[in-house]
């Protein structure tokens, strides 16, 4: 009423909008707000149709009255009442409004049973990116518990006792099912609370939406333990069910107490969620009571989207992603464990892992993961983001040196040049910052999303090179370069750390791009021969880079070692090791891709692979859309056009390519090689040594999957002898998931039978 | 998104799970632009041929967003009797304050028309109008086994630039499509989409989209980011 009595001091002026707009609304505003409000225990209704069909035919078809702020976003966000495609609440004429279904009905154990496992299939189906609201809430029981008249201490009968239920059918449903539903209710809430605090992509990895319900704020996690443990003691106790019956039951509500207590920290042992595999055993128990769930429980939820179509999965199915889940967490906690995170790099690989798993773990798995390491203050007991990225740029470029040694940052002295410089590495390390951890924190989204954040990227780093050149030159100013004498000893080369640092992190996630651009399928067939050359070229910069940082790291190495700095030094041949095992990384990805290169370029001189007729398109403005991410870069701008078409050239026949294919094949399984005997300390992959090894066969299987179809064109090409192998060679590039390595592409050939000539 | 639907366009045996029975024989087919009538007697019927393939339902505000201010690129294949066989549905407006960006939101065949190269003779129509008004670029997205879809584009000479991890409301993924007609446009500036780095401050979801926003992006209206900034005051993407 105070709002109605301040609108009386409202002055009205309306001289210059002749009553119309704000100063109308003003004064309708002001009327409603005098009008007294009427309240009659539940909202009422008023039929408007009359007066809503008489404002509808003032307006012409075809006349379109809106402000400027209608866009397309108001458009889509329209709903067409009493379309069933759009309106949830529509009800079909001869429809109930309601499902018939008396929750506080009794049951028997083996409906109970039913019900329960239902609620466990959809639970998982949820964890999969479908919403509530057609998962768990179709549930008429949990429904009932998270309905806006119900609260604390949320029983089927709207709060009041459960006291009254003495028969065993109903205390079936009002002790034992309540407290299942309860904790499996609480224990959506704790999920969805880790997947909300970390990274993930809304509708794409999961549905939060909540539909205008709330996950039974009045009651916590304790409390649905505690529910749980009564519920127990009943059917052990007080229920006098058979034994099998008592188990089933048991075993259920056992489970969802465990599910709880982990998600609330409580214990940590994902690996007992195999409990699951004992409900599995009973399942056969259940007898369906279907009416118990319906999706009639939508028309009442707030939702401005439809329903989506969903693939139902069997009880089975969800077994075994239970199972799943289970195992991903426990190995993400391995992954993350505090031997792995002392190496930054290896902490990278454990999380490119992680998600490589097959199955794809799903998206709270992944936020699980990024939660362990990103929601306090370090990744791993003593390790703080700032840490890692110190030791990163250790590892690299600095082993061994005071600028990145850790004592120096904690010099106090102003005069210092080690405080100096620390204050210079900071400064930089801060404008890094994001983009560093974007490196462990976009690995874990989507595998679109990742490609997706490290175009971009790719910009943000070239710009961040801009600042490293500040930084190195201010660091210059304080202690003078890090500087070598060149090869022919005429000048001197500086190391520049970091600038190589982030030019490093730019090349990689440049031929991340592109090894993830064909993982997502993203370029057509007659790409593909450019882009394995363009990863060629990235790879070949990142060589040249590594042996600049390596000729630094070997010197510092010497002197370390005539000075007696015992530590500096055993890290500085550390280092060195690493830096060897890259560089043989890197080799293999420029041999293995200067083969594919030339392989799809000797398909391409032989016309087995054609770019399509493309009547819109041009040469250059293909390129253009192709390579759009990495033309803005300004330090090292990547080749053009014209000097991808000269490379392509300098390759004078079909023949001329095969041999080179086959050379750079002997290269690539060299590099194996010597890669597969390098240990994990060396190659910084501790913790994940079988995928290593995995990856290693992979890519053997790879190598020796090329030599084997540039044989195939050789020798097809060599006995029809001519320029054009069209219509006798076909060739297939498999789909990512059925190659030898989803970032290696290799195209099949299939010679067609000879047409027999009558 | 669901207006380039899986076999809105087919060029030889369809796959579809329907066994429509295709209407056989020679068809006087004509193709014409919906024009500036803005509640032209074909749009109940072009509403009914575009949700028919669809799983996401659309509203009329939707239609006439797109037939109001661009219905000289919509295209539509009809027969003698003024019977709907094909449609394709478009806009051509700044993309984040830089190039002009066409985009080619819905298109659809009738079911028994299917294999006649109607799809690809609408889409050809749009490209051209799109080139006249002076387009700088064309973009769409479609699903990424929308195979007869993903052939007449990458035919005329698109590329997949992204892919769209679950794009649509039942799930499917879809990629990005892009056409650039003019030269330079990389160089150019654009306003910055926004940026999923915010991922970088402690606890923050990334992008967090609701879902008015996802039901935007599911209608493949791909400059939602700088329309949804637009709601609070300035847009010169919508007049």
């Amino acid at each position: 009423m105070a709002v109605a009595e301040a609108s009386q001091s409202l002055t009205i002026d309306d001289r210059e909008t002749e009553g119309k707009g704000i100063n109308f609304a003003a004064e309708r505003l002001a009327q409603e707000a005098r009008q007294p409000l009427s309240f009659s225990g539940s909202r009422g209704t008023q039929d408007v149709t009359a007066e809503f069909a008489a404002a509808a035919k003032q307006l012409p078809p075809g006349q379109l009255v809106k402000d400027e702020y209608f866009t397309l976003f108001e458009a889509v966000g329209a709903l067409e009442i009493m379309d069933p495609k759009m309106d949830s609440g529509y009800i079909p004429p001869g429809d109930s409004v309601e499902p018939g279904f008396d929750v506080c009905l009794g049951l028997p154990a083996e409906e109970v049973i039913w019900i329960m496992d239902e609620l466990l299939r959809l639970t998982i189906v949820w964890h999969d990116g479908y919403p509530l609201s057609q998962t768990v809430y179709p549930s008429l029981h949990v429904d009932r518990l998270l309905s806006p008249d119900n609260k604390a201490p949320y029983t089927f009968s709207f709060g009041d006792s459960t006291d009254q239920y003495v028969e065993t059918e109903e205390r079936l449903v009002h002790v034992v099912l309540r407290a299942f539903c309860v904790a499996l209710v609480k224990s959506c809430a704790l999920v969805l609370h880790t997947i909300q605090s970390q990274g993930f992509y809304e509708e794409e990895d999961f549905v939060t939406h909540l539909f205008g319900r709330e996950l039974l704020p009045g009651t916590g996690a304790d409390e649905a333990l505690r529910l749980v443990d009564e519920a127990v003691r009943f059917v052990e106790e007080e229920s006098e069910l058979d034994k099998d019956m008592r188990s089933a039951l048991s075993e259920r509500l056992q489970f969802v107490r465990l599910y709880v207590s982990l998600l609330m920290n409580d214990i940590d042992d994902w690996t007992d969620m195999t409990a699951m595999d004992e409900i599995a055993d009973t399942h056969a128990l259940a007898r369906a009571r279907p009416e118990a769930f319906s999706d009639k429980v939508q028309r009442q939820l707030a939702t401005s989207t439809p329903p989506r179509p969903m693939v139902p999965i069997t009880w089975e199915e969800a077994h075994q992603r239970w199972l799943q889940l289970s195992a991903d967490i426990t190995e993400a906690g391995d992954l993350t464990d505090y031997d792995v995170c002392q190496s930054p790099h290896g902490l990278q690989r454990a999380i490119w892992v992680f998600v490589y798993r097959n199955p794809t773990p799903n998206t709270f798995a992944r936020a699980y993961l990024q939660n362990i390491l990103f929601a306090g203050e370090q990744v791993t007991e003593g390790i703080t983001f700032f840490d890692l990225m110190l030791t990163d740029m250790r590892d690299l470029v600095l082993a061994g040196h005071e600028l990145a040694d850790p004592q120096s940052f904690v010099v106090e002295m102003p005069a210092d040049p080690r405080h100096k410089c620390s204050r210079i590495m900071e400064a930089f390390m801060d404008k890094a910052f994001d983009e560093y951890m974007n490196l462990y924190r976009m690995v874990c989204q989507n595998r679109c999303r990742i490609r997706r954040t490290f175009t971009q990227s790719v910009g943000i780093l070239d710009n961040l090179e801009r600042d490293a050149q500040r930084s190195d030159s201010e660091l210059d100013g304080v202690i003078g370069g890090i500087l070598l004498p060149t090869e022919d000893d005429s000048a001197l080369i500086a190391l520049n750390p970091l600038t190589s640092w982030t030019k490093y992190h730019k090349l990689l996630v440049m031929s991340w791009t592109i090894q993830l651009g064909f993982e997502t399928d993203i370029y057509l067939p007659h790409e593909t021969g450019m882009m394995y050359w363009y990863l060629m070229v990235f790879a070949q910069r990142r060589r040249k880079l590594l042996e600049h940082i390596d000729r630094f790291t070997s010197a510092r190495v010497k002197n370390l070692a005539s000075s007696g700095d015992v530590r500096p030094h055993a890290d500085a041949v550390v280092s060195l090791d690493w830096l060897a095992v890259l560089r043989k990384e890197v080799d293999l990805i420029i041999s293995l891709s200067s083969a594919l290169w030339q392989l799809n370029t000797a398909l391409a001189m032989t016309k087995v692979i054609e770019a399509p007729k493309r009547d819109y398109a041009q040469e250059q403005l293909l390129y253009d859309v192709r390579m759009k991410s990495y033309l803005g870069i300004a330090h090292d701008p990547v080749p053009s056009l014209d000097e991808y078409r000269d490379a392509e050239q300098s390759i004078r026949s079909t023949d001329e390519a095969c041999v080179n294919v086959d050379s750079a094949v002997k290269d690539a399984k060299a590099c194996l090689a010597e890669l597969k005997k390098t240990t994990s300390k060396q190659g910084k992959y501790f913790g994940t040594e079988n995928e290593w090894k995995r990856e290693m066969k992979q890519l053997e299987t790879t190598c020796v999957a090329v030599a084997v179809q540039t044989f195939q064109l050789r020798s097809t090409a060599y006995k029809h002898g001519q320029h054009s192998l069209k219509g006798i060679v076909e060739v297939r590039v498999p789909p990512p998931g059925s190659r030898y390595h989803d970032w290696w592409p290799v195209p099949q050939i299939k010679i067609k039978e000879k047409i027999a000539v009558v | 998104m669901s207006g380039n639907s899986k076999d809105a366009a087919t060029n030889g045996p369809t796959d579809t799970a329907e066994a429509t029975s295709k209407v056989t024989g020679e068809v006087s087919i004509r193709y014409v632009a919906y024009g500036s009538e803005k509640e032209s007697p074909y749009l109940p019927a072009i509403r009914q041929l575009i949700s028919k393939d669809l799983s996401e339902p659309y509203s009329i505000y939707v239609y006439r967003y797109f037939l109001y201010q661009w219905g000289d690129l919509c295209f539509m294949a009809l027969d003698d009797d003024d019977n709907l066989l094909g449609v394709i549905v478009c806009k051509l407006e700044p993309h984040r304050g830089g190039p002009m960006r066409g985009y080619i939101a819905m298109l659809a065949t009738d079911a028994e028309y299917r294999g006649r190269g109607i799809a690809t003779k609408l889409v050809r129509l749009a490209v051209e109008k799109m080139i006249e008004k002076d387009a700088d670029e064309i973009a769409l997205e479609t699903e990424v086994d929308n195979i007869p879809s993903l052939r007449i584009y990458e035919n005329l000479g698109f590329l997949r630039t992204k892919r769209l991890h679950r794009y649509y409301l039942n799930g499917n993924t879809a990629y990005r499509l892009l056409l650039y007609l003019k030269p330079g446009i990389p160089y150019r500036p654009t306003f910055p989409p926004e940026y999923p780095g915010e991922a970088g401050t402690q606890g923050q979801r990334l992008m967090s989209e609701d879902l008015m926003q996802r039901q935007i992006a599911r209608m493949q209206v791909e400059d939602v980011h700088n329309e949804r900034r637009d709601v609070t005051g300035t847009s010169a993407s919508v007049r």
